[in-house]
C-alpha cells in the first residue's frame, strides 16, 4: 500500500531523511517513534508528498510520487492526514469543514456530504457540535473532527502526524479511543506518536527512528521485548520509566 | 464673527454637491477599492507564488507605485492612457478616454500597490499547516487560496483593508488636477463662482471628516467582532 523507497531528503546542507525505506502493507497498522528531530514527521508528511524529497521513490497505492505525471491533489485523497494542531479550517463550521473537500475535490453533492460528515461526525461522538465553529471545541474534540475529516474522503490510509501532542492530558485518551476503534476496523494507518501504549495495544510493527535514519523496522512483539538496537533500547528506557 | 458669512449657499447647493459631487466621489472610492482588493490580492499571491519570475514583477510594482506621489500618478495616467489605448486597439488616433474612466484605472492601479500589501501580511498570518490541511485533503492550489487561505485573510484584514479605503476616500479628492467634479471639486467650484470660499471650504472639511470619523468608528467595531477564536 505504501512503499518508501530509499528516500533521502535534505534542507539546504541538512540531511533530514538519509535512506529510509520501509513498506506499510493494506490493513497494516505502523507506529513511527523515535526522539524530536529524527525525521518522524518528515518521513510521514512525504508520504502524500507535502514534503519533496531529492532522492528515492515513494509509491502509494501503486502510484510513484516521483513521476512528474502524478496528479497529487487526486493521490492526496487516498491518503487521509492528521495533523499535530488539528488544522480545521476556524471560519467554517464542523460540518462545513467536514464537506469542502467532498465537495471540491471529490465532486460530492452537498447532500452527499452533508450525509457522509454527519455520518463520521457520529462515529467518533460529536453530533451535538456539528454546527459549532472549531474554535468552540476542546482540543480534544478538534482533533476528533479533523479526524472524521480525513475519514470523509473515504481514504485508503490513514496518515497521523504526532495527534496527541497538542492535547492536554485528559484529553489524549478520547483521541485515542477513536484511533483504536479505527485500527480495530482494518484501516491501514501510519502513526507518529509517543504513546507506547497505543503501540502495544493496535500496532503491527514499530519503526523506530533517529537522525533520519530508520535504525529498528520490527514487529511490536519484538521491539518491546528485546528492541536489537542500543539507541532503541535506550529511547524506550527513558520514555518508559514513567 | 460669522455675520459677514453666508451659509445658505451651502442649501441653495446642497443638490448639486452630492448628487454630482459625491456621487462621484463614493463611485471611485468604492470602484477603485474592489478594482484595487482584487488586483492586489493577485499581486500578492503571485509575490508569494515562489517562481521568481512572478514574485520579482509584483514587488516591482508594488514598490515603483508606492514611492510616486499619487499625483504624479494621475497626471501620468491621463495623459498616457490614450496613447496605451491607442497603441493596444492599433487606432490611428488616441483613444478618447473620459475622466472618470481614466480616474478609476489609475486609483485601481495605484491602490491596489497597497492593498497588495495588505494581504500578503493577511496571507502570512495564516499558518503554513492550514494549506498543508488543505492540500491533504486533496484540495488544488487555487481551491486552497479560496475556500481555506483568502477568506481567513481578508477576516483577519478586513480593519487594515478599511482603513486603507479611508484614506482612498480622502486621496480622492485630488482628481481636482484633472478638473473633476467630485465633492470637493463641486464645492469648490460653488465657492469660487459665488465667492464664497470660507463656507464652502469649511462645509467640505465637516463633510469629510464626519463620514471619515464615522467609518474608522465602524472599522472599531469590525475589529472587535470579527477576531477569529482559534
Amino acid at each position: 500500500m505504501i512503499e518508501i523507497k530509499n528516500v533521502h531528503k535534505f534542507y539546504g546542507a541538512i540531511q533530514v531523511l538519509k535512506g529510509c525505506t520501509t513498506t506499510v502493507s493494506k490493513g497494516e497498522v505502523v507506529v513511527v517513534c523515535g526522539p524530536s528531530g529524527s525525521g518522524k514527521s518528515t518521513l510521514i508528511k512525504t508520504v502524500n508528498g507535502l514534503e519533496p524529497f531529492q532522492a528515492g521513490d515513494i509509491v502509494l497505492d501503486g502510484i510513484s510520487l516521483k513521476d512528474p505525471k502524478t496528479d497529487l491533489p487526486k493521490l492526496r485523497v487516498r491518503a487521509g492526514m492528521v495533523f499535530q494542531n488539528f488544522e480545521l479550517f476556524p471560519h467554517l463550521r464542523v460540518i462545513d469543514n467536514l464537506c469542502l473537500a467532498q465537495e471540491k475535490a471529490l465532486g460530492r453533492t452537498r447532500a452527499e456530504a452533508e450525509a457522509k460528515g454527519r455520518q463520521l461526525i457520529e462515529r467518533v461522538g460529536l453530533s451535538a457540535h456539528i454546527d459549532k465553529f472549531p474554535g468552540q471545541l476542546s482540543g480534544g474534540q478538534q482533533q476528533r473532527v479533523a479526524i472524521a475529516r480525513a475519514l470523509a474522503m473515504d481514504p485508503i490510509v490513514m496518515l497521523f502526524d504526532e495527534p496527541t501532542s497538542a492535547l492536554d492530558p485528559e484529553m489524549v485518551t478520547e483521541v485515542l479511543d477513536v484511533m483504536v476503534e479505527l485500527a480495530k476496523s482494518g484501516m491501514t494507518m501510519m502513526v507518529v506518536t509517543h504513546e507506547m501504549g497505543f503501540a502495544r495495544k493496535v500496532a503491527d510493527r514499530v519503526i523506530f527512528m533517529d537522525r533520519g535514519e530508520i535504525v529498528e523496522d520490527a514487529r511490536k512483539e519484538d521491539f518491546f521485548g528485546k528492541p536489537r538496537s542500543e539507541r532503541a533500547q535506550m529511547f524506550l528506557s527513558k520514555i518508559l520509566q514513567h | 464673527m460669522f455675520a459677514s458669512f453666508d451659509f445658505d449657499v451651502i442649501w441653495r447647493t446642497l443638490p448639486y454637491l452630492f448628487l454630482e459631487g459625491m456621487r462621484f466621489t463614493l463611485m471611485l472610492t468604492v470602484l477603485a477599492t474592489v478594482g484595487g482588493v482584487i488586483l492586489g490580492t493577485l499581486l500578492a499571491l503571485m509575490r508569494l507564488s515562489g517562481i521568481k519570475a512572478l514574485s520579482w514583477i509584483a514587488a516591482g510594482y508594488s514598490n515603483i507605485l508606492r514611492s510616486l506621489p499619487l499625483v504624479l500618478v494621475i497626471f501620468w495616467f491621463y495623459f498616457l492612457i490614450p496613447y496605451i489605448g491607442q497603441w493596444i486597439t492599433g487606432a490611428s488616433r488616441p483613444m478618447a478616454v473620459g475622466a472618470f474612466t481614466s480616474a478609476l484605472v489609475t486609483f485601481t492601479l495605484f491602490e491596489a500597490a497597497y492593498f497588495s500589501e495588505i494581504m500578503r501580511a493577511g496571507i502570512q498570518s495564516i499558518p503554513r499547516g492550514q494549506q498543508s490541511a488543505g492540500y491533504a485533503l486533496g484540495l488544488t492550489y487555487w481551491q486552497n487560496m479560496r475556500y481555506v487561505v483568502l477568506p481567513q485573510a481578508f477576516r483577519n484584514m478586513l480593519p487594515v483593508l478599511l482603513t486603507q479605503t479611508i484614506i482612498l476616500f480622502q486621496d480622492t479628492s485630488l482628481v481636482y488636477v484633472l478638473s473633476i467634479t467630485d465633492f470637493l471639486g463641486a464645492a469648490s467650484k460653488v465657492a469660487q463662482r459665488d465667492g464664497r470660499l470660507v463656507e464652502m471650504y469649511l462645509f467640505a472639511a465637516v463633510v469629510y471628516f464626519a463620514i471619515s470619523f464615522a467609518l474608522s468608528r465602524l472599522v472599531k467595531r469590525l475589529q472587535a467582532r470579527t477576531a477569529i477564536a482559534r
